[in-house]
Order: structure tokens, then sequence, then C-alpha cells
């Protein structure tokens, strides 16, 4: 069991950095990538600023309650890129038979997609959205004894991030295509949806997003729980739902890859 | 349309569905985005309005911006950026068809495959919250006419973007590039009369207003007859201005053709007349041996400059030691 985790961590290490130096070879890529996630942070400070002229609050959050919201759901969401972006290759590597070469290696399958791909706009995207968080922190008043914490938000929040995705792009092993529309629609809907306070929306999509399909465990909820908003009972939510996701991630993906027939069929 | 530009359009739209499993899964929840906006204005105007719209204003402003938003972000753009990326565009040089024009029917193909999403979603949205009707008959018609001209709009936006990849070697920090700052200065995150005064100005001296501002103004009464009759001459000069910059670009971006990563580049330069028949025409590939990369046959008048100086396609051969 120890010998298998440590080489996977060094074949996950290994691959990783072999594809950041990759793409980094390709400087103008960088640049355009870091950039672009720069500015959809800036874009997202740009729309809590412009509609919190306009009202006072919004689900009953205030201005620097919503920042620390949009910040904390960046680095959640934006940073698996730097890490796990590769997972969003599946659909290809199903489509193409790609998924032949990294079976037949000897390693395991998941750390060789998950590292098939580094996305650098998470360069642009994480740092901004961290100093988004720390601003609305500051604003909000919330303490300084919150910090660990919030650390261990954080790292919840990754985990649920990238056992999302990898649940989301397995569906692509039974429903075939190159685009991975279930990723999509989950970034979609958590771009979307998980920008505002939960209250914002019926019922019906607040138990949703919260049981279901549990994004709100990645931003919504630990932002509640860092405000004082939640009791102090949440703070089981997001270790428990990391735990169980990345359980179900590993599970479903096993599953897609004994369902994998290669191409062509 | 030609016959060829129909053929074309058709390959688009099946190739776009070719997987009817995730194509159905698009269409169905596609309309996910548009549904939380419409949860979050109407709780934000509750209790009044915001710069002139009210929850009955915003919601046409919604469904229309989202309307045109995913025709503009899901028209499969991904199609003509790889063929850039892989080089195959290479090949699309040999053939006796415009470029754009091919790629712009296309557009039009790939748009029946993302209209029936957008319709749905259209559907549910009127359904759960209704939509009002225009202010008028004329307002409607004026409406429908800036929502036919956002298609060319978004298609000249789409081609300047996807040509970037002549520069860049992916395509993916384009393309969020390009759908942030369209979200944002199109008034679809937040509707550009809610921006300060400087950033409105930014927003209406480009074209990305016309997405959605221009269209749901013009339905919403927002502007008289007169005021919509500039702004569809403004959408339509606009569409007219992409177009031929996309051309230009075009005519520089070729300059640049990179074959899978290579270093060289293939010029298309104007030669005099080669000999009667076709010419096959090849390129380098990356690892620097000369590869077959395009059996599209030349027709005599056509010319290529490999790299950087004239060559005629018969030395051309002699010179990668083809027969």
């Amino acid at each position: 069991m120890g010998v298998d985790a440590r080489h996977t961590a060094t074949v996950y290490g290994r691959s990783l950095w072999a594809h950041f130096r990759s793409v980094v070879e390709y400087p103008a890529d960088f640049w355009v990538m870091a950039t672009t996630g720069i500015f959809w942070q800036i874009m997202s400070f740009g729309f809590v600023t412009i509609l919190f002229q306009n009202v006072n609050a919004v689900g009953g959050w205030g201005y620097h309650e919503m920042l620390m919201l949009v910040g904390f759901l960046a680095v959640a969401a934006g940073s698996p890129a730097l890490y796990w972006d590769g997972i969003w290759s599946i659909a290809d590597q199903v489509a193409d038979g790609g998924m032949d070469y990294r079976i037949t290696r000897p390693a395991p399958v998941m750390p060789q997609i998950a590292t098939l791909h580094i996305g650098l706009q998470g360069v642009g995207e994480v740092p901004l959205g961290a100093a988004m968080f720390v601003y609305g922190w500051i604003g909000a008043g919330v303490g300084l004894g919150q910090i660990p914490v919030a650390l261990l938000l954080f790292a919840c929040a990754a985990v649920i991030q990238v056992a999302m995705y990898t649940i989301a792009n397995s569906a692509n092993f039974w429903v075939k295509g190159r685009v991975p529309v279930f990723g999509f629609f989950l970034v979609e809907m958590q771009n979307e949806a998980m920008r505002f306070p939960l209250p914002v929306f019926p019922m019906a999509v607040r138990v949703l997003l919260t049981f279901a399909i549990p994004l709100a465990f990645a931003s919504f909820v630990p932002v509640e729980i860092l405000n004082g908003r939640a009791s102090e009972w949440w703070l089981l939510g997001p270790p428990l739902t990391a735990a169980l996701l990345a359980a179900l991630a590993v599970w479903i993906f096993r599953a897609g890859l004994r369902s994998y027939d290669s191409a062509g069929h | 349309m030609t016959s060829v530009d129909l053929a074309l359009a058709r390959a688009t739209f099946l190739r776009r569905v070719a997987y009817k499993g995730n194509w159905l899964f698009t269409v169905i929840v596609g309309g996910a985005g548009l549904l939380a906006s419409l949860a979050l204005w109407e709780h934000v105007l509750a209790d009044g309005d915001l710069a002139g719209y009210d929850w009955h204003g915003m919601r046409a402003y919604l469904v229309i911006g989202y309307f045109a938003m995913t025709l503009t972000v899901g028209a499969g753009d991904w199609l003509i950026a790889t063929r850039i990326l892989d080089g195959l565009v290479a090949i699309d040089l040999t053939k006796p068809i415009d470029f754009q024009r091919a790629r712009a029917v296309e557009f039009i193909g790939g748009l029946f495959a993302t209209i029936p999403g957008a319709a749905v979603a259209i559907g549910a949205a009127a359904a759960l919250s209704g939509l009002p009707a225009p202010v008028s008959p004329l307002a409607g018609a004026l409406t429908g006419l800036s929502l036919a001209l956002t298609f060319p709009l978004s298609f000249g936006v789409i081609y300047l973007g996807v040509l970037t990849c002549f520069w860049t070697r992916r395509y993916m920090g384009v393309l969020w590039a390009r759908d942030s700052i369209i979200l944002f200065l199109s008034g679809m995150l937040v509707p550009v009369a809610l921006f300060p005064d400087w950033l409105e100005v930014v927003a209406w001296s480009l074209p990305f207003v016309h997405f959605t501002t221009t269209p749901s103004s013009i339905y919403l009464g927002r502007v008289d007859t007169a005021g919509s009759l500039g702004l569809l001459s403004l959408q339509a000069a606009w569409v007219i201005g992409l177009w031929w910059l996309g051309r230009l670009v075009w005519s520089r971006a070729i300059r640049k053709v990179t074959i899978h990563g290579g270093l060289r580049t293939a010029r298309l330069q104007r030669l005099p007349p080669l000999g009667e028949g076709p010419t096959h025409v090849h390129s380098r590939v990356s690892s620097g041996l000369l590869g077959h990369v395009g059996l599209g046959a030349v027709q005599p008048g056509h010319h290529l400059r490999i790299p950087g100086r004239p060559v005629r396609l018969d030395r051309l051969d002699r010179r990668m030691g083809l027969p």
C-alpha cells in the first residue's frame, strides 16, 4: 500500500513536472493564459463592485462578504488547473483511443491523465482570487484566528473540486464525444450559480447544490462558516464531503476504465 | 450559397451532432446559466428597478442576451482553431475556396446544432418566468433584424479570435479571454447602463454591446425608432468592419503558417504563372524533416514562399529533393 502510494506520487510528480517544462516552452501561450486568468478575476471583481454600487446586499450578504465568496470560489475552482487539468482530456482520450497508451504503461492511469496538461490560467486566477478573498476578509472584519479554519476549508474545497471534475469528465467513458459536456456543465453551473449566496435561489436549487451536486461545500458553506453565518457543526461538512467525493471519483473512474473498449467500437 | 457552401455547412452540422448523447445533453441542460441569472436578477430587482430595468424588462434582456451569447460561444470555433494549430490550414491554402467564406458557412452549419439548445433554454425560461412581449410590433421586427445581424457579428468576433492561433500554440487562453471580454463588455453580466460612465464609453466603443444591449434596448423600447435605426446601422457597420478586418489579419496571418510547431513559415506570394497542370504542395514539419502535409492540387497561378524567399513550386520540389 505504502509502495503503491509512493509510486503513484512519483509518477504524478514527474509527469506534472514534464508537462510544466513542456508548456513553458511556449511563452506566448503562458502569457495569454496567465493574462486570461487575471482578466477573468478582474471581471469578477468588476461585476461585484458594479452590482454593489447599485444595491446594498444580495441575499443578505454585503459587498465584502461577496468578495470573500467570489475570491474563495476563484481559488478553489481555479487551482486544480495547475495540478489536475489533464482530467479534462478524458473525453478526447476515450474518443481517439489514446487511453490504450495510458492503460498499458506500468503506472496508475488517473495520475497519468490528470497531468496531461497544465492550465496556466491558474497562474493568474489563483493569486487574484486570493487577493479578492483577503480584501473581503479584511473588509468583513473576520478575525485572524480563523486562518487555520480557512486553510482547512481551502484544502477540502480543492479536493472537492478535483473529485467533481474527475466524476464529471469520467462520464465520457460512457457518453462518447470529444467535448466533455458534463464537465463544462458543472463549470458553467458553478460559475453562474455559486458566485451568489444560495439564499438568492429557490429552496429546490439550494438543496440540489448542497446535497445532490455538493458545489456549495467548495465555496458557499466555507465562506458562511468563516463569516460566522453557519454554526460550527457545518465545519464537519467540507471534510466529509471531500472524503466521500474523492472515494466516489476513484470508484467511478475505475468503473469507466473497466467499461472502456478502445476507439472505433 | 453555392453547393460547396451547402456541403461545408452540412458537414459541420453533422460533425457537431455526431456524438448524439453529448449533443442532446447540451441541448437539454445548456440553459442552466440563464436560469441562474434569472434567479439572481429576480432577487435583486424584487424591490424596484435599477437604471430603468425592472424585473419585467430584465427577463427580456437576459433571454435576448443569452440567445446571442449562445450563438457566439457555441459556434464550434474549435474546429477552425484546430485546423490552424495542427497545420491542416496548409491544405486549406491549396484549395480554390476562400478560407474566410468557407469558415463562415461552416459557422452557419454549426448554428443549426446550437440553436436547439438555445430554444430549449429560452422555452424553459419563458415557462418559469414568462417572457414579456416587445414594446411594439415595429420594435419586435427591428429586434429580429438586430438578432439577425448578431450572426455575422458573432462570426466576425470568433474568426478574429481564432486567427490569433497563428501566433499562439493553443486556443484555450484566447477562447477564455474572448468569452470573458464579451460576457462583461456586452452587458450580459451586468447591464451596461449600470457601468460607471468611463466604462460605458469603453463598452459602446466596441462591438460587444450589440450582442445584448442593442437588441434588448430596441425590444424594450429604451430607444425610439430613430435610435433603433442608428444602433442597427452601427451594428451593421461592425459586421462589415470585422469582416474586412478578418481579411486583413488573415493576409498577415498566413505568413505565420506553422506546421506541427515547426520553425519555418509558408508565405503566399504573387509570382509569374507556373506551367500547366497541378503541382503538389509540401511543407516543413517540426522534426526538421520535410513532410508531405498537403496533397491538395495547386492550380497554375498559385505560388508559395518557403521560408521567406519566393520559390516557384517546381523549384521548391527540387529543393526538397522531390522528383
